[in-house]
């Protein structure tokens, strides 16, 4: 068992370099690590000056959200198989939950909130990391084909990209915060009060530099949400690309092993910790300014 | 002749946007590199101190740790935005 799990695991991690070795291959022209984040036009749709087209993005979407829901009726819901085994999938389904509950929702949000927003919180938490950690799975999802040979079978070549990699996907993630926020404020304290409770302690002649910087300093969230996944995951996967194109633009395959195996670190560092705490912090960051949105310091 | 100085004009601002992205990149990431360390730093030093305190202090350390790594990645967008509009 642990051996097959670690023959698994190695095959696993050659797969990402030949995903992207394929890629580098099949063009002949010169090696650009922009175009993998390309997310073409697959279905268009067009509702007068609304683009709803679906695209790579939309996909990848569209699938992280079935993995998700799927993730969570198979851990909690699902009685399939041995018994000890549906006990072992439920303690770990339990264990995301106890982290969702004890170090995001009750770090940020006040108790009487807590009821109505952790499964907001809950919720962003588990679908960021389903779409950071399938953005990791070559999947045969690109916008390039390639041909069977012998037959005039047409395939996607596999690839690696990330919903998240994209601005206009975390941007909706953070306004949908930023919006909760704002009428939550307004819902538990009135508009009066709650927008003076913008402005800090300070004395009167300094509120023409102070409230424009506290007007700004909400919008500046916005930003700084959205920017952290969306540079994370992008630079994640342009680190991984680069080093594997540098076979190619180098032209050299006696650098491959070292930079197969740069890459190799960089994807396991990536997997293992920045998806997880991307997506932990996305969560306790929504829930902190949720709950000082209810429960104004002044 | 003119052409050839305008190719050359043009080559030198490349460069010199290539070296400008990298310079902000490293500076940037030397300046995250010694918030982390002062993270895991107190960190260790907290720990040591009340061994007990380690599991509500590791939520406050992933945060720090995140929230200062940021920092490098908005160095690289603006980098990055620098090279490809100007």
């Amino acid at each position: 068992m642990k051996r097959a799990l670690i023959s698994v695991m190695s095959l696993a991690l050659l797969a990402p370099a030949f995903a992207f070795g394929a890629e580098g291959a099949e063009s002949e022209e010169e090696f650009n690590p922009e175009h993998d984040f390309e997310i073409g036009e697959w279905i268009p749709i067009h509702l007068g000056p609304l683009d709803l087209s679906i695209n790579k993005a939309v996909a990848y979407l569209l699938l992280g959200t079935a993995c998700t829901i799927g993730l969570g009726l198979l851990l909690m819901r699902a009685r399939i198989g041995a018994k000890n085994e549906v006990g072992r999938r439920q303690a770990v389904g339990e264990m995301v939950y106890d982290i969702a509950q004890t170090q995001v929702a009750e770090q940020g949000l006040p108790h009487k909130a807590i009821g109505r927003w952790f499964p907001y919180v809950a919720t962003l938490m588990l679908f960021i990391w389903v779409i950071n950690i399938i953005s990791f799975i070559p999947l045969p999802l690109s916008n390039e084909k390639f041909t069977v040979p012998g037959t005039d079978l047409e395939l996607p070549t596999l690839a690696l990209y990330a919903a998240t990699s994209s601005i206009s996907v975390t941007l909706a993630l953070a306004f949908m915060t930023f919006v909760f926020t704002h009428f939550e404020g307004i819902r538990y304290n009135g508009p009066v009060k709650y927008f003076k409770s913008w402005i800090p302690d300070v004395p009167k002649v300094m509120y023409p530099l102070i409230v424009p910087l506290e007007i700004l300093g909400q919008f500046m969230r916005l930003v700084s949400l959205s920017v952290r996944l969306y540079a994370n995951m992008l630079a994640g996967h342009m680190l991984i690309l680069t080093f594997i194109g540098l076979i190619f633009v180098l032209g050299n395959l006696f650098i491959a092993p070292f930079v197969i195996g740069a890459a190799t670190l960089f994807y396991l560092f990536e997997v293992v910790i920045v998806v997880s705490i991307q997506a932990f912090i996305f969560a306790a960051l929504s829930a902190i300014y949720i709950g000082s949105a209810i429960e104004p310091e002044h | 002749m003119f052409n050839l100085l305008a190719q050359e004009a043009a080559s030198n601002v490349d460069a010199g946007k290539a070296i400008a992205l990298a310079l902000g990149i490293g500076l940037g990431s030397l300046g995250a590199g010694i918030g982390i360390g002062n993270i895991f730093g107190s960190m260790i030093q907290a720990v040591a101190r009340q061994p007990e305190l380690r599991g509500e202090l590791q939520g406050i350390q992933w945060l720090g740790f995140a929230l200062t790594e940021a920092v490098v990645f908005y160095g690289l967008i603006g980098g990055l935005l620098a090279f490809v509009l100007v």
